[in-house]
């Protein structure tokens, strides 16, 4: 038997998915903060115990272990990276502090500034300068390299961003100072500019750089430490390692591209539902994953979650490298309820896990949405919650609402039911922002659910966005760390050219091309993928003169070796009506009077991979489930009995009509008054709106 | 178009009429539901338009005005524009049975003496009826255009005695009628403007308010007209009460303050901005009184529409920044601008550089009146610089360009208390994106040489100011340029005993033995190879410098935001050690001595 494992590490829990064969097995455990690859192994030992082997024998006969983490994203949250410094081009030693203006909040004038990476005593200049056409305008002065060694080791830097301007066109300069500061400074950790973001404009460019060097230190070493420990329990293949753009790939590859796991979390969930959307028919999915602290909204279109590049700010960084766009609200289980200024308000301020929710009994005091959801007796406090690790509490909760109701002139019960209708309205307004501006239209899409808390809440957004169908996966709590194994190895990368569309120089095109395909081949060497079995996907970056970003898009695919006949006289035409079928559907336009300007090649290298099979179909016949019990709760209508179903015992062809709330092992799903959900004939839940009110 | 229209478009404006109780979370859930619709208008106007100002840079705007001209919803965009769309809207609605507004129609304003900003500031806006015809809001998206079709590129004639120089004025104009273009009306707009990708941008503000009044529909539908109303009522009046409860925290008292431009653009120097904010209970009110009104001064004239909007961008971030944006603020403050003064002009004045200075030494008045009853939020919401250094040329197929000179730069952002300045510009700009030297170099033949903070360069104090940086550009070809200076005489004003900002100071010709500095304003040719470079002013302090953290001074010495001579002479604080070595130490003996020595001829100094 061989297997496969997917691990998606949380703040508070590490979920295991076990793919054997067909069948998928999940687990999950707490994590370990203080060394996460702690947890990681006790989860497998779990997993071998069930298999009733040894960890030795188990890891023996694992194809891949694929990883999500998120050591890169809580470098940056605790700001514990690598001490590092920046070498720039002369005249450009601000750019990080400038952030091209933008700050967070345009109304508050007492916003903290961001703690910065490389304080300005670590950007350090030196002459020289390169021009947009890649001519050199000021030679380089390597003294001035050798200097900023010397004051970047006296001030005990660990990790080193080099940035010059216009590097992506020529990198000569910034070759020949990473040379420079590899002897000055041996063994130091190098992020180069136009290896980690090869594309203008500078401030997008020099962020990344600069985050890359500052998380590199920690996720190597992290990384290091996990395939150590794996290699000691008997795992003999390569680590798989999940990144932001949906795909997943070797440690090797991600130690020189560390800024590719930041924020990679929610896309292993994205990508989970991507795959059990189109198996189950559905290839348009609203993807709304609700947890302890927030709501993640994405969007899954004709199957796929394309990684884009852009404005993509992430604790209060830039980061310039290709992301499955994730939109995030502060609005989970553990938001906080209270009266400012008059209006109730629900998060984004959070109680955590610790102390949590007042129901938790670890301390909190103030109510949250888990509370209200225990006074609306969609939770309850008889019996285990999240899968058996406690029991929830009444204690206390019943009067935190009453202090809220109070000031707002009513009772406890309708206070909590306030609660519940702003989080709603939060939640449901975020979802029209997230989908305004990107011509997508709800009311088309199937909403997925999943996370801790997404379940009990879906039918109602769906409702109001006017959505008919939402699916549950029955392993929507753990969905990342399934996710991870449906995510093929992939290399996303780009460089740069830049030419009018009426001219384009096919040879640069074609050696720039040539370059990264020899670059993903030897990684994909390394992992034991032939060249045969990748695929490879040719797209172009154009925009209009002026224009700050670029629209990316595929001009060709080919499996395997490329003979390149694409790149022919019609090339010029072809990507120029590409060029304008995208723009008008994400722009809404075309300048007939303008060609646009190709400013960079990319190539997606990917592989297909063994992922877990999704069940489909309603084959089984369908029938009545009976309750477990009959409970008081409020599914908006007001407080009625309302029969409460255990989702173990829950088969095929069961249909429950709403008012229902269906107790999972790790969540519970809400049946809203209007809504039936049936089980199909793989145990997932398909929730259909009945009629409108 | 005259002072008695001003009274009337500013006149306070009641609540709408409505028979049902709405409760506090029901009102927040409507009002959230416009917000989204608004935030949806101005993301298909960012999509849509074809001008990077609008698509990328984010210089646009978007709010809902209700059926009676009050502002309800403020959206996203740059607070600059929120604050003047209702007096546009309600020029229009004075017409409702005049211009005959019905279902489906669209209109554009931008005339300064019918309630608009400057004439670059379109405000494009369509009303929503309901299902019996009643009109229930007013969508409005207002964007800066690149031109105006006036005498120069950009819209800005610094000689510009008229607002006709400028170019075309528009009161209210009906674009689409009952959902028809109304193609001659519209072509009449775009002809009115140099630049090709302008037509896109018309377009894109006109689809977003048509998209944004067809949700509003839904919305009017699913809750009902009076539920709706009754939402925006309470939205407005809570705003109020929010705002006067902030207000009745605040010392009682009358604040004043004094703000000066260099000189208008024909060198009348000293122009004076007078501001007097009392504080009566729960009531603020904001008195121009005393600003200069010479008839005489050009290019320095402030539009009436403008002036309240920067007063209430300066009092917006004084407050506590989650109260909604709406006309409940204005009913909160009672505004006293003198007719006929800088800051509301008389008929027919220019507005385009008036939107610059005095704008911002308005904004920047209030905020010292205020400083000392809200230090903690009193940053100036300015841009000190007189005007970006714009540069023009023709490509070789007859085409003109022009580098708006927007660049990447550290601009005015000053301390508050507790915090010192940081990034490049005030709060409330921080939505805008600024230019990147390898997108602008790749279009006009222009190298930027540096644009870094210069040492020493902003306000000291117990917090500190962000350094000015100097931009330094070197154009290739020749070109043509235009320059306007303030701020050097002038700088951007300390709060509560911190330094003022450093002055402006703009050089033409760098590095050659023809380089001169820009006194006043310049129109002029630049040969190949010509260097210009702009100094900016930074930040200005707040609190005394000698009080600040020597520790912190330290700090900013090895950042080279100070230098160890500043951090003796400037915050009396004595460092041992080296900067190049890193091993700088606070010399805690002397510092004290130092301060105490500064302290007393200070006191000295105020004595005589």
């Amino acid at each position: 038997m061989s297997y496969r494992v997917g691990i998606d590490i949380g703040g508070t829990f590490t979920d295991f998915a076990l793919l054997k064969g067909d069948e998928v097995i999940l687990h999950k455990n707490l994590s370990t903060p203080e060394d996460r690859s702690i947890g990681v192994m006790t989860g497998l030992e779990r997993l071998s115990e069930k298999e009733g082997m040894t960890l030795g024998d188990f890891l023996g006969q694992c194809d891949a272990i694929v990883h999500g983490t998120t050591i890169a994203d809580n470098t940056l949250i605790e700001m514990n990276g690598a001490v590092t410094g920046l070498i720039t081009t002369q005249g450009f030693r601000d750019e990080m502090e400038y952030r091209r203006g933008y700050k967070e909040d345009i109304w508050n004038a007492a916003l903290p500034p961001f703690k910065q990476i490389a304080p300005r005593r670590r950007r350090l200049t030196v002459p020289e300068r390169i021009l947009f056409d890649g001519s050199i305008y000021q030679p380089l002065d390597e003294n001035a390299v050798r200097d900023a060694c010397r004051k970047l080791k006296k001030q005990n830097v660990e990790s080193v961003a080099i940035s010059l301007i216009f590097s992506f066109v020529n990198p000569a300069h910034e070759k020949r100072v990473a040379e420079i500061v590899r002897e000055e400074m041996p063994g130091i950790h190098l992020s180069v500019s136009h290896q980690v973001l090869p594309r203008g404009p500078e401030y997008d460019r020099t962020s990344t750089t600069v985050v890359n060097a500052y998380v590199g230190p920690r996720v190597t070493s992290y990384l290091d430490n996990l395939v150590g420990r794996l290699r000691d329990g008997g795992y003999k293949n390569q680590l798989m390692v999940m990144q932001a753009s949906g795909g997943v790939m070797t440690k090797e590859y991600i130690e020189g591209s560390p800024i590719r796991v930041l924020a990679s979390g929610p896309a292993g969930g994205v990508i989970g539902s991507a795959h059990t959307g189109l198996a189950k028919g559905y290839p348009n999915l609203l993807c709304v994953d609700m947890g302890g602290t927030s709501y993640d909204m994405s969007i899954v279109l004709n199957g796929a979650a394309p990684a884009t590049a852009g404005w993509n700010i992430h604790h209060r960084y830039l980061i310039g490298v290709p992301m499955v766009q994730v939109e995030t609200l502060g609005a989970g289980g553990g938001s906080i309820c209270q009266i400012n200024g008059g209006e109730l308000q629900v998060g984004p301020r959070s109680a955590g896990s610790e102390p949590g929710p007042i129901c938790y009994g670890r301390g909190g005091t103030e109510p949250t949405v888990t509370d209200a959801l225990l006074m609306l007796g969609i939770l309850s406090a008889d019996g285990d919650f999240a899968g058996g690790s406690f029991s929830l509490t009444q204690a206390g909760v019943a009067e935190a609402f009453q202090r809220l109701g109070e000031q707002m002139g009513y009772s406890a019960e309708d206070a909590a039911f306030d609660c519940w209708r702003v989080v709603n309205a939060n939640m449901i307004q975020a979802i029209r922002r997230a989908t305004a501006g990107k011509g997508i239209d709800p009311k088309e899409m199937v909403m997925l659910a999943y996370g801790g808390n997404g379940p009990a809440f879906a039918a109602v957004h769906a409702d109001a966005l006017g959505i008919e169908k939402v699916l549950i996966p029955k392993a929507s709590p753990t969905f990342s760390a399934l996710g991870t194994l449906v995510a093929k190895p992939t290399i996303d990368e780009e460089r740069s050219c830049s030419f009018s569309a009426g001219k384009p120089d096919l040879r640069l095109m074609k050696s720039r091309w040539q370059e990264l395909e020899a670059r993903a081949e030897a990684y994909f060497r390394n992992a034991n993928i032939h060249k045969r079995n990748i695929k490879f996907s040719y797209l172009v970056n154009m925009r209009y003169a002026g224009q700050n970003f670029a629209v990316s898009f595929e001009m060709h695919t080919s499996q395997g070796s490329q003979d390149y006949a694409f790149l022919n006289d019609t090339f010029g035409e072809s990507a120029l009506q590409a060029f304008n079928q995208r723009h008008m559907a994400e722009f809404d336009h075309i300048r007939d009077s303008e060609l646009p300007e190709i400013i960079g090649v990319r190539l997606v290298s990917s592989v297909e991979t063994a992922a877990p099979p999704v069940g489909e179909g309603f084959s089984a016949p369908a029938s009545r489930a009976t309750p477990l019990k009959i409970r008081r709760a409020n599914l908006g209508e007001g407080y009625m009995d309302t029969p409460i179903f255990a989702g173990v015992s829950l088969k095929p062809g069961h249909e429950i009509a709403g008012p229902a709330v269906i107790e999972e092992t790790f969540t519970t799903i809400v049946v809203y008054p209007g809504w039936k959900v049936h089980v199909d004939d793989s145990g997932d839940y398909e929730m259909r709106k009945l009629y409108h009110a | 178009m005259s002072f008695e229209l001003n009274r009337k478009l500013a006149a306070k404006r009641p609540a709408l009429p409505c028979q049902c109780e709405i409760d506090a979370v029901t009102a927040s859930i409507i009002r959230g539901a416009l917000e989204t619709v608004c935030f949806k208008a101005c993301a298909h106007l960012g999509r849509a338009a074809s001008s990077p100002i609008i698509n990328q840079s984010n210089e646009r705007n978007s709010s809902i005005i209700d059926s009676n001209g009050r502002l309800v919803v403020g959206s996203v965009g740059t607070p600059h524009l929120t604050f003047v769309t209702q007096l546009t809207v309600r020029y229009g609605l004075m017409h409702f049975e005049d211009y005959d507004w019905g279902p489906g129609d669209v209109f554009l304003g931008n005339d300064p003496d019918h309630g608009g900003g400057h004439l670059p500031d379109y405000n494009v806006y369509a009303p929503v009826f309901d299902d019996n015809g009643e009109l229930v809001l007013v969508q409005a998206l207002q964007a800066h255009q690149g031109d105006t079709g006036g005498k120069d590129p950009g819209g800005f004639t610094l000689e510009a005695t008229d607002i006709f120089t400028e170019g075309l004025a528009i009161p209210c104009l009906k674009l689409v009628h009952r959902g028809e273009k109304r193609r001659d009306v519209i072509r009449l707009v775009e002809r009115n403007n140099r630049f090709a990708t302008f037509a896109g941008d018309l377009a894109a503000m006109i689809g977003g308010v048509q998209i944004a009044a067809r949700e509003h529909q839904v919305l009017i539908r699913k809750y009902g007209t009076d539920k709706i109303r009754a939402a925006l009522n309470y939205t407005v009046e809570n705003t109020e009460k929010r705002f006067r409860d902030e207000i009745s925290h605040w010392p009682d008292g009358t604040y004043e303050a004094d703000v000066f431009i260099d000189a208008d653009t024909q060198g009348t120097p000293d122009v004076k901005v007078h501001v007097a904010c009392k504080v009566d209970g729960d009531q603020l009110s904001v008195d121009l009184t005393g600003t200069d009104d010479r008839q005489n001064l050009v290019g320095v004239w402030n539009t009436f529409g403008n002036t309240r909007g920067y007063i209430m961008i300066q009092l917006c971030a004084m407050i506590d920044p989650t109260i909604p944006k709406n006309e409940g603020l204005f009913n909160a403050v009672e505004f006293i601008i003198p007719e006929g003064c800088i800051a509301h002009p008389p008929p027919n004045k220019p507005a385009a550089l008036g939107s610059f200075h005095p704008a911002c030494e308005i904004t920047e008045a209030v905020c010292i009146a205020l400083s000392q009853v809200v230090p903690e939020r009193a940053q100036p919401q300015v841009y000190k610089i007189g005007m970006p250094n714009a540069v023009i040329g023709f490509y070789d197929n007859g085409m003109m360009w022009m580098d708006q000179g927007v660049d990447s730069r550290s601009m005015d952002v000053s301390a508050v208390k507790g915090i010192d300045g940081w990034g490049s510009c005030p709060a409330s700009l921080g939505g805008l994106l600024l230019a990147m030297a390898e997108e602008a170099e790749a279009r006009f033949p222009v190298v930027n040489i540096s644009r870094e903070m210069t040492t020493d360069y902003g306000g000291a104090g117990q917090w500190r100011g962000a350094p000015g940086s100097l931009n330094i550009k070197k154009v290739l070809e020749p070109v043509s340029a235009m320059a306007w200076m303030v701020s050097a005489k002038h700088p951007l004003r300390g709060m509560c005993g911190g330094d003022d900002a450093s002055p402006y100071s703009n050089h033409f010709l760098v590095g050659t033995q023809d380089e001169y500095k820009i006194e006043l304003v310049e129109s002029t040719q630049l040969p190949a190879g010509a260097v210009i470079a702009y100094q900016h002013g930074g930040g200005a302090g707040f609190g005394p410098a000698i009080d600040r953290d020597p520790e912190a001074v330290k700090e900013d010495v090895l950042d080279e935001y100070v230098s160890i001579e500043a951090a003796r002479n400037r915050y009396g604080v004595v460092l041992r050690g080296s900067l190049e070595e890193y091993d700088l130490t606070v010399d805690i003996a002397a510092t004290q001595a130092l301060r105490n020595k500064l302290k007393s001829e200070k006191a000295l100094g105020a004595s005589r």
